[in-house]
């Protein structure tokens, strides 16, 4: 590669100053290390394969091109109409529908026994979205990701759709006639033999029919079952409170949070409301002494997680380690309150506590600020740590003052330990004192703990009845005689209760996708099928409907207003409120000293739940296999995350397959070198490694690791025997970043420009100088080479402002925009070359000069910056991206011939290129030059080759946003047909009012109108967009702040998209800080012009 | 010795004179010949040529001329979503049987409306108007601003079997996105088909119906396409 001449500019916008003596900001160890495979990645724009072909390849590619031009004229010459297309009208339209018009649905989702409050937007009949609804007292409008994902879940080509009767089709009358003559039967013995396999949930009507079912068969056995039981914190809770209790965080009015392992911010279904609440004490616009506080988040774990990636301290430790620190933090805050029991129990736990220099400075700067907090403070224990630990954890709550203030408690939902109820029912199951076993969701044969052998078990029931969406793990056993299509949240009535105690109504958008007579029942249906004499079935609809008349104990007209009025707004009254009952000091204290403290020498195995697949409950979902991992980056996998000290120990590297054994059980992983991983600590994702019974997206992604969960406990003793072999891992960070427009550039050059890119200063440097982020580069020249857009008199300027500070990294935007605008999914093989589709991509950087401890992390989302000036225009032979009026910097698809200049051209390296047809038509070929291995993609998108596409796929299209075609460049379009539906509703409405004449000179859109897909979903409101013509809207004042920047601004591309740079709040002062050198005497530099 | 027998006098030339417009003519032919095959077949392949005047049969013999033209319906009686949502909505067969289940009641040709009504299942009309699927038209923001349905549709009130009036093509649109001047009426006029705007309206009213709904079509891309 020829060096290209070097520039002044280039020389003179990176200052001396500001560059850092080592590497401060990096994405790998790899980077880190600057290992020959980095280097070569780094110098290759594209991965390996992604745009060569050998010379060979190349002459077989002129044939083939020859043949496909000769082919197009003959098209040519048989020239036709458009196809001929149908319209189908309603039969009888409903009053108030409009075709093709959006109808939003006030709905719910209940995720792990927690209700999140949904709108559904429905077009034409069909669910084509699903986001946050804020309206709900308490709610967020923010989702997860997959929350986003639940839409495509109904649309998944391997939903089970068939009644199946010991592997025979059959239908629900045929199962009605088996349920009449069982039930007579077990009627008759009230029920002993029967056995019900359920998942906790808080649904009334669920719960309502459970009891119904109780009274039907008062000797049936109720046992209940999730992997992500939580067994610990109920038990613990039930310790310091006398009955299970469920944490319920206000963290808007918490000023330090101290996390025990928790992923407070990522983990669970209230997650996003937790992170709107904590983004809203993250926020500073400069504006008052009450906007230049920011909150501290401590974090102490084993594995990363988003929590510990954000938090201003964070120390890596082994989980099995934390309880002693718990408890050495609960001491030094002199939580006994002169309880000697407790003083001995927190003296002997604590002393336990290993803790070097950072973690004991860590440790005393959360005492400290804990104390000067005065209740304004929170602590969290996770899921992976034993009942002391939460028990301890109340018990400190309730003495720093946090109980009542920002930690609540909520009734936990479940039985006392679904462990052991599973374990009683397999022992039931094993002693033959079982005939009937219904279960309904649960998929015990895959996630229940593998020492108990479920599956072997459930083969002594005579009959076994299960209801599930999917004919999965339990389903496919020879031994599950029936299975029953259940209906997707979306296709049924329900409800459910949110974290705060709103109950929520969950109502259906479309009948369900199933067979005819082949159900599509919900949980509520079939047992209420069950519980009645004749199984006659019941309608859900009536079931939800009763249950709620009896609740609000009203009837006639005032329960049938209040009903419509909860079908409008999603939420129905309140279950319960959130209290601070009274911890039992003594209690907590008997447990913690009854707590034994983690002998293990060895390297512990932390097994917990995905943040995209949750514990397998999403795992055939596309968009959520292919949503890079919030921390590592990976798609399509789980891998064995490691520290690299531990890496090095065990003899392996990023890559490596380790056979992990728990208790002769053993399961092969890859190994991710994660920075900043605990030592001696490995930790393992739940919910892959599923096989092709799971369906054919779940298929080899990842490895089981639930077959590693002995006593689904989270922490596992392992051993770990590396196996020589290697396992391709497709992550998305390693690539396609800045650094590769200039590839010469040596690293050097990188170090100086990131920390130009990703802007932060500590809040000290910020209430000193609210516009520090300005003064991180020198922006020299604002001579364009071109000629610029003129935009001016444009009625709109749309931009858009992504605050750096409140942003976690969830992922949510990336599933939502996918979901928004038909973005397709790739499959790995696709991403491990780079051609993931995403639109937006979230930027993940190590900071630190140890890579085996980084200080800090930092996220960047990237999608397209909106140049004024763009860079990508200028390069497009066709005129395929150009600017509108409103400075959009906008994508014809249908002009676009796939040159692939604008990519390579564009600074950001935001923009994507679908090498296939990947929406539409089969796109691998099967020999020759173009011939492709999508293993997966055919299994996804095409269920018979000869068929064409996938139907069910398509109905989750959103029909106002174009499906891309092979060969066609696209990116990020700040969600344009938003954009134009809020244009054409307002002016229309203008127009409506006489225009002109009724007295206003044009139209106007009001701030706030028009949210984009990735703005709607994030929990965070770290996404803001608007009109910079309205000085007053948000983003012009966002725009306004000092903390504002452009990303590469010495490019002089004007973006429209700008970040707020990172005010951070860290207790303890960091070394080798590269900005601490930098001071401000170079402010004259930063917005002249050499013209 | 001028009668020695000698070979006939042989003219130098092997071919005619008149061969001598045959080169001539092959080039005039050789370079004319693409221009006019370039001619014929963007003539053969122009939406206008492809698109215009398409007219499929329907499975209901619905005539706009009787309902529009001569009993006077309005556009929106039907098609009522025209000016609220970017679709003018096929009607649903309720609104058929609104008058059908008192007029007509026994004809022949309304047979698959009634059972579309009995069985609750649409009836397929066959797609006369279609822009392309990266094309996003909106008919509201049309209508509520003084473009006429006849400004694409054409005299609907006169077709006894609806046909494509225009090409509706990019270039065809732009034509009015650059200059809609001629193609504006008053709000009130723009469901009657047969109002002569030309007749009608003076450049100066033209002038100020643009000023009063802020007409500036937008030619950018984004306003089309999505």
């Amino acid at each position: 590669m020829q060096t290209p001449p070097t520039c002044q500019s280039k020389a003179e916008t990176t200052s001396a100053s500001v560059a850092p003596k080592g590497k401060t900001l990096w994405r790998s160890v790899a980077e880190f290390e600057g290992t020959p495979e980095f280097a070569a990645l780094v110098q290759r724009e594209f991965p390996e394969g992604a745009d060569t072909a050998s010379h060979e390849e190349r002459r077989q590619f002129i044939r083939v091109m020859g043949a496909s031009f000769a082919l197009a004229g003959l098209a040519i010459t048989g020239c036709r109409r458009w196809p001929e297309q149908k319209i189908a009208p309603y039969a009888s339209r409903p009053a108030t529908r409009m075709p093709g018009q959006a109808v939003r649905y006030a709905t719910c989702v209940e995720i792990d026994g927690v209700g999140t409050p949904i709108l559904a937007k429905s077009l034409d009949g069909r669910p084509i979205k699903v986001d946050g609804n804020g309206s709900v007292a308490g709610a967020t409008g923010g989702t997860s990701a997959g929350v986003q994902g639940t839409v495509l879940d109904l649309y998944d080509p391997d939903r089970l759709r068939v009644v199946l009767h010991e592997g025979h089709e059959s239908s629900v009358p045929e199962f009605q006639a088996f349920a009449a003559n069982e039930i007579g039967r077990l009627r008759g013995t009230q029920g002993a033999g029967l056995a019900f396999l359920l998942e906790p949930t808080a649904s009334p009507s669920r719960v309502a029919m459970r009891q119904a079912i109780a009274k039907s068969f008062p000797k049936a056995s109720m046992h209940e079952w999730t992997p992500r039981h939580g067994d610990a914190e109920r038990a613990g809770t039930a310790a310091a409170f006398g009955s299970a209790k469920r944490p319920f965080l206000k963290l808007d009015e918490a000023k330090i949070v101290v996390a025990f392992d928790a992923d407070v911010l990522m983990d669970g279904a209230d997650a996003p409301r937790v992170t709107a609440a904590w983004a809203s004490t993250r926020r500073v616009n400069g504006e008052g002494a009450a906007h230049q506080e920011l909150s501290r988040l401590y974090s102490f774990e084993s594995r990363l997680s988003v929590t510990g990636m954000n938090a201003d301290e964070r120390v890596a430790m082994r989980s099995s380690e934390i309880a002693n620190v718990v408890a050495e933090f609960a001491k030094r805050l002199g939580v006994d309150g002169g309880d000697l029991n407790v003083r001995n129990a927190l003296a002997g736990l604590g002393s336990g506590a290993k803790l070097d220099s950072h973690a004991e400075a860590v440790l005393a700067a959360a005492v400290k600020d804990v104390q000067a907090a005065k209740g304004k403070c929170a602590v969290v224990a996770g899921p992976a740590q034993p009942a002391a630990v939460h028990a301890l954890v109340a018990l400190v709550n309730e003495r720093i003052g946090a109980a009542g203030r920002t930690v609540t408690y909520a009734p936990a939902t479940g039985p006392s330990s679904c462990v052991d109820s599973i374990a009683a029912l397999t022992a039931a199951l094993n002693a033959g004192s079982i005939e009937t076993l219904v279960i309904c969701g649960a998929n015990p044969a895959y996630d229940a703990p593998p020492e108990l052998a479920f599956g072997d078990a459930m083969a002594k029931a005579k009959h076994v009845v299960r209801l599930a969406e999917k004919l999965d793990e339990t389903g496919a056993l020879t031994s599950c005689h029936w299975s029953i299509p259940a209906a997707h949240s979306l296709e049924c009535w329900g409800d459910s209760v949110a974290a705060d105690g709103t109950i929520l109504l969950q109502q259906p958008l479309i009948l369900p996708l199933i067979e005819p007579n082949a159900g599509g029942l919900s949980e509520i249906e079939l047992l209420a099928m069950l519980a009645d004499e004749k199984a006659t079935t019941r309608a859900g609809y009536d079931v939800v409907r009763e249950v709620h008349a009896k609740r609000v104990a009203s009837s006639g007209s005032a329960f049938e207003a209040s009903w419509r009025a909860a079908l409008e707004s999603g939420a129905m009254g309140s279950s319960y409120s959130t209290s601070a009952p009274t911890v039992n000091a003594g209690a907590v204290a008997s447990m913690a000293l009854s707590h034994k403290a983690a002998t293990g020498q060895g390297i512990e195995l932390v097994l917990f739940t995905d943040s995209k697949v949750l514990a397998g409950r999403w795992s055939n979902n596309a968009w959520l296999q292919e949503l890079p991992d919030a921390v590592t980056k990976v798609t399509w996998d789980n891998t064995l995350n490691l520290a690299p000290a531990t890496a090095k120990s065990m003899g392996v590297r990023h890559g490596s397959v380790v056979t992990v054994t728990v208790d002769g059980r053993s399961v092969d992983a890859a190994v991710f070198v994660l920075p900043g991983h605990a030592e001696g600590s490995a930790s393992l994702a739940l919910g892959y490694g599923r096989g092709a019974v799971a369906g054919r997206i779940a298929d080899g992604a990842g490895c089981d690791s639930f077959s590693l969960r002995e006593g689904g406990a989270d922490l596992q003793a392992a051993t770990f025997q590396p196996t020589g072999r290697t396992y391709p891992i497709a992550n998305t960070q390693d690539k396609g970043i800045a650094e590769a427009i200039m590839p010469e550039v040596p690293l050097q050059g990188i170090q100086d420009r990131l920390p130009t890119l990703v802007r932060e200063g500590t809040l000290e440097e910020y209430r000193l100088h609210p516009d520090f982020a300005k003064h991180r580069t020198h922006v020299v020249h604002r001579l364009s080479l071109w000629e610029e857009s003129n935009l001016d008199g444009a009625q709109f300027r749309w931009a858009m402002s992504v605050d750096l500070n409140t942003c976690t990294g969830c992922s949510a935007c990336v599933t939502a925009c996918q979901s928004e605008n038909n973005i397709p999914v790739v499959g790995k093989s696709m991403v491990l070359r780079g051609r993931e589709m995403s639109w937006i991509r979230l930027d993940r950087y190590f900071k630190g000069s140890d890579p085996s401890s980084p200080v800090d992390y930092r996220i960047q989302p990237v999608a397209c910056q909106h140049c004024e000036n763009a860079p990508c225009e200028q390069v497009c032979p066709v005129a395929a991206t150009v600017h509108d009026k409103d400075g959009l910097n906008v994508m014809v698809y249908n002009r676009c011939i796939g040159t692939r200049y604008c990519s390579n051209n564009c600074p950001y390296k935001v923009r994507r290129f679908n090498f296939f047809d990947y929406n539409a038509k089969r796109p691998e070929r099967e020999e020759g030059f173009l011939k492709t291995d999508l293993g997966y993609y055919e299994r996804y998108y095409t269920l018979n080759r000869d068929e064409g596409p996938d139907l069910f796929r398509q109905m989750q299209f959103n029909p106002d946003v174009t499906v891309r075609s092979r060969g066609v460049m696209e990116k990020c379009t700040f969600c344009t047909q938003r954009i134009q539906e809020a244009k054409i509703d307002f002016k229309n409405r203008w127009a409506q009012k006489g225009g002109e004449k009724a007295g206003t000179a044009n139209f106007s859109i009001p701030d706030g109108a028009i949210v984009t897909a990735c703005q709607q979903a994030c929990p965070a409101g770290a996404i803001v967009f608007g009109d910079l013509n309205d000085a007053n809207s948000q983003v012009a004042k966002l725009f306004s702040q000092g903390r504002s920047y452009q990303m590469l601004e010495e490019l002089n591309t004007k973006t429209r998209l700008r970040y707020l740079a990172k005010v951070t709040n860290p207790a303890l002062p960091r070394e080798d800080d590269p900005h601490a050198g930098h001071d401000h005497s170079h402010d004259g530099h930063d917005h002249e012009t050499h013209a | 010795m001028h009668n020695v027998a000698g070979p006939p006098p042989v003219s130098r030339f092997l071919f005619p004179r008149w061969t001598n417009l045959v080169l001539p003519l092959i080039l005039i032919v050789g370079a004319t010949a693409p221009i006019y095959m370039a001619f014929v077949v963007a003539y053969g392949l122009s939406p206008k040529t492809l698109d215009v005047g398409y007219q499929p049969t329907q499975p209901v013999p619905y005539s706009h001329a009787l309902h529009v033209g001569e009993l006077g319906l309005d556009c929106r009686y039907c098609h009522n979503t025209v000016e609220s949502s970017p679709q003018a909505s096929v009607p649903p067969t309720q609104t058929c049987m609104n008058c059908h289940t008192q007029i007509r009641k026994e004809s022949l040709k309304l047979e698959p409306v009634r059972a579309s009504y009995e069985s609750g299942m649409p009836i397929e009309w066959t797609r006369v108007n279609k822009v392309g699927d990266y094309a996003y038209f909106d008919h509201s923001a049309h209508v509520n601003r003084g473009v006429s349905c006849v400004e694409c549709h054409g005299r609907v009130d006169q077709m006894e079997v609806v046909q494509r009036a225009a090409p509706l093509s990019m270039g065809w649109c732009l034509e009015c996105h650059r200059d809609p001047i001629d193609r504006i009426r008053p709000v009130s006029e723009v469901f009657n088909l047969g109002w002569d705007a030309a007749a009608s309206l003076t450049d100066a009213d033209r002038d100020a119906l643009v000023r009063q709904y802020h007409l500036n079509p937008s030619e950018n891309c984004s306003t089309c396409h999505r």
